[in-house]
C-alpha cells in the first residue's frame, strides 16, 4: 500500500498533474533559456534538485515552523538551496553560469518549487514531500527540454551543439528569439492537452 | 564604466524592445492568471509597476553599501527577496490603514507580488549589468510600465477573444501565449526607435 | 506566558535559527568553492586573448594556462601573443551595450589593422536575441579583416569590411561594431603612444 501510494506520488506529476501542461506554473525562469538545450538541461536540473530539497526539508519542519512566518522560512529554504545551486555552478561549470546569468537566482520566485512546498510538503512526510518534488521538478524538465529541442533544431540546426541539419536548413531566427519560446510553448500544451492530457484539461 | 550605458536608452528598451515580460518570459505566472480582465489587468500592472521602481533602486543600495562591503554578494538572492517581502508588506499595511479606496484598488494585489518573477529579476539585472543608482531607478519604472503596457494589451485582447472559437485544447492559457507570442514580435518592431550613437 | 512565547518569541527566534542555518551553509559552500571561481575567473580571461590572438588550446584550466604562459605576453593595458614568429596585439576593449557593458579582447595584426579575432570576456544582452554576440560563427567573422566595419544582413557579408549583424539585434550588433571599431586607434594610442 505504501509502495503504491510512493509510485502514485512519483507518476502524477509526470503525467495528468503536470505542472506545466495541466497546471501551467513556473515557466517564467526557464523559458529564457530555452532555445538551447544544453542550458535548458542544467536549468531544469537546478529546479528539480530545489523542488525536491526545498519539498524535503519544509515537510521535516512542518509541525515546528509557526504558521504566521510559514511563507517567510519556506522562501529562506528555497532561496539558500538555488544559491547552492548557484555557487556550485560557479566553481564547477563556469560557463554555464555565465550564459544563465540572473536566471538561476529566478528559480527561488519559480511558482513550482513554493507551489510544491505550500500544496504537498506541509501536510505529507519527508519521503513522500522528496519523491513529489523529484517528480515535480521531472515533469516540468521533460516538457522544457522538449520545447528546446525544437527550437534549438528549427533555430539553429543543432541539438547540444551539435550540427544535425545540412547546410539545406536554413535557420528560423524567429525560433531562439522570444516569441519563439510562446508559440513552442503553446503548440506544445496545444499537443499534449489533444492526446494524453484530454481527460485532465478541463479540470 | 557603468555610465556608459545610457539610462535613458535603458528606461525605453525595458518598456519596449526589452520588454521583461515579452524578451525575458518574468512574471508569466500571474501575467496568465490575470489577464481575463482589464480593470484587475490595470490593478496589478500599477501595483508592479510601483513596486519595481521602489524595490529596484532600494536593492542597488543595499547591494552597494551592504553586501558589497562585507564581501556578501553570494547573498544576494536572499537578501533582495526579504527585501521585496518587507517592503510589499509594509506597503499593504500602510494602504490599509491610511487609504481604503487605494487599497481596494491596488493593495489586494500586493500579496502575488513577492512571488512574481519581474520583481526579484529586475534586481538581478541591475546587479549583474552594473547599473548606476539612477539607471536602476529608470531601469524598474521602465520595466514595470512595459509589464503593465503588455498585460493591459493582453487583457484587451482576450477580451475581444471571449466569443471566438478556439480548439478546446487551447483554450485559455494555450491562445493567451499565442496572442504573447505576437505581441513579443510587436513590440520587437520598436528597435531602432532610438539611434545608437 | 506561554501563549507571548508561542504567538511572539517562537516565531521570531524560528525565524533566527533557520537564517542562521541558511547562512552557514551557504557560507561554507562559497567559502570552499571560493578560490575555484577566482581560478575560472582568470581563465576565463585567458582563454579570450588566447581566442584573440587565434592560438588553437585544449579547452581546459590546465590547457589554457598551458598556452597562455607559453606564448602570451602581457604589457601595460595590452598583450601580445607569438604566432607561426609573428607578433599579434591583443587589446582589452569596454564599452556600452544596449543593456550592459559588453568587454571583448580584440586581436590585431602587425600592422595594428588587421583582426585576428575578437573574444568575448562578458556581455549582458538579452539570450536569443542581443546575446547571440556570443556565438562563434558571430566572433569568427572578424578574423582577417580590417575595420571600419559595415554591419550588413545576416548571412550576405562578402568584402573584407562587411560583417554580418544579427537579425532581430540590430542594436546590440551596432554598439559591437562601434566597439571593434575603435580597436585599431586605440591598439595605436596604447602601443605606439600615437
Amino acid at each position: 500500500m505504501a509502495k503504491s501510494g510512493l509510485l502514485k506520488t512519483f507518476t502524477e506529476p509526470l503525467g495528468k498533474n503536470n505542472p506545466v501542461f495541466v497546471q501551467i506554473l513556473g515557466i517564467c525562469s526557464t523559458l529564457a533559456v530555452t532555445n538551447k538545450l544544453q542550458n535548458t538541461m542544467v536549468m531544469v536540473l537546478g529546479v528539480t534538485f530545489a523542488t525536491a530539497l526545498s519539498s524535503w526539508t519544509v515537510s521535516l519542519l512542518r509541525k515546528r515552523i509557526p504558521s504566521r512566518i510559514r511563507m517567510m522560512v519556506e522562501t529562506m529554504i528555497i532561496a539558500a538551496y538555488v544559491i547552492l545551486v548557484d555557487i556550485i555552478l560557479k566553481a564547477y561549470y563556469p560557463e554555464m553560469w555565465k550564459q544563465l546569468g540572473p536566471y538561476v537566482g529566478l528559480i527561488i520566485t519559480n511558482c513550482i518549487v513554493m507551489g510544491r512546498v505550500e500544496a504537498f510538503a506541509l501536510t505529507n512526510k519527508p519521503l513522500p514531500s522528496l519523491v513529489d518534488g523529484l517528480a515535480s521538478g521531472l515533469g516540468y524538465a521533460y516538457v522544457l527540454l522538449i520545447i528546446a529541442a525544437v527550437r534549438e533544431l528549427m533555430g539553429s540546426g543543432s541539438l547540444w551543439g551539435y550540427r544535425i541539419l545540412g547546410p539545406w536548413w536554413t535557420n528560423w531566427a524567429i525560433m531562439v528569439m522570444p516569441p519563439g519560446g510562446f508559440f513552442i510553448l503553446a503548440i506544445a500544451i496545444w499537443v499534449i492537452r489533444e492526446t494524453v492530457g484530454k481527460e485532465v484539461s478541463h479540470a | 564604466m557603468p555610465s556608459q550605458v545610457t539610462a535613458f536608452a535603458v528606461f525605453f528598451a525595458s518598456i519596449f524592445t526589452g520588454n521583461i515580460l515579452l524578451t525575458n518570459y518574468l512574471g508569466m505566472c500571474s501575467f496568465l492568471a490575470v489577464s481575463k480582465e482589464m480593470k484587475t489587468s490595470l490593478g496589478l500592472g500599477a501595483a508592479v509597476t510601483f513596486v519595481l521602481t521602489v524595490t529596484t533602486p532600494l536593492n542597488w543600495l543595499v547591494y552597494q553599501y551592504l553586501l558589497i562591503p562585507f564581501n556578501l554578494e553570494y547573498l544576494r538572492f536572499i537578501v533582495f527577496i526579504i527585501v521585496i517581502a518587507a517592503f510589499v508588506q509594509l506597503t499593504e499595511m500602510t494602504l490599509e490603514r491610511y487609504s481604503e479606496p487605494l487599497y481596494q484598488s491596488l493593495g489586494i494585489f500586493l500579496p502575488l507580488i513577492t512571488v512574481n518573477c519581474a520583481i526579484l529579476g529586475a534586481s538581478l539585472f541591475m546587479v549583474i549589468r552594473e547599473y548606476t543608482f539612477m539607471t536602476s531607478l529608470l531601469f524598474g519604472l521602465g520595466s514595470g510600465i512595459g509589464w503593465l503596457l503588455a498585460i493591459v494589451a493582453m487583457s484587451g485582447i482576450r477580451a475581444k477573444l471571449r466569443t471566438a472559437k478556439i480548439p478546446p485544447a487551447l483554450e485559455g492559457p494555450g491562445i493567451s501565449l499565442i496572442i504573447a507570442g505576437f505581441m513579443a514580435m510587436a513590440f520587437m518592431g520598436f528597435s531602432g526607435m532610438i539611434a545608437v550613437s | 506566558m506561554s501563549e507571548f512565547y508561542k504567538e511572539r518569541i517562537y516565531p521570531l527566534l524560528f525565524m533566527f535559527l533557520i537564517t542562521v542555518v541558511c547562512i552557514v551553509l551557504t557560507a561554507g559552500a562559497h567559502i570552499l568553492t571560493f578560490d575555484r571561481a577566482k581560478a575560472n575567473e582568470l581563465s576565463f580571461t585567458r582563454r579570450a586573448i588566447l581566442d584573440a590572438a587565434g592560438l588553437s588550446y585544449e579547452n581546459t584550466t590546465l590547457g589554457i594556462e598551458e598556452v597562455y604562459l607559453a606564448s602570451v605576453t602581457e604589457e601595460e593595458g595590452y598583450y601580445t601573443a607569438i604566432v607561426d614568429g609573428k607578433t599579434r596585439y591583443i587589446i582589452p576593449l569596454i564599452g556600452p551595450g544596449l543593456w550592459g557593458t559588453i568587454e571583448i579582447m580584440a586581436g590585431l595584426e602587425e600592422d595594428l589593422t588587421t583582426f585576428s579575432g575578437v573574444a568575448i570576456v562578458s556581455q549582458t544582452e538579452t539570450p536569443g536575441l542581443g546575446g547571440r554576440i556570443e556565438e562563434p560563427w558571430f566572433t569568427a567573422q572578424f578574423a582577417g579583416k580590417r575595420g571600419p566595419f559595415t554591419l550588413v544582413e545576416e548571412g550576405t557579408s562578402s568584402r573584407t569590411h562587411e560583417v554580418d549583424g544579427i537579425t532581430g539585434a540590430s542594436r546590440t550588433s551596432e554598439y559591437f561594431k562601434n566597439l571593434t571599431d575603435r580597436a585599431a586607434s586605440e591598439a595605436r594610442r596604447i602601443i605606439r603612444g600615437v
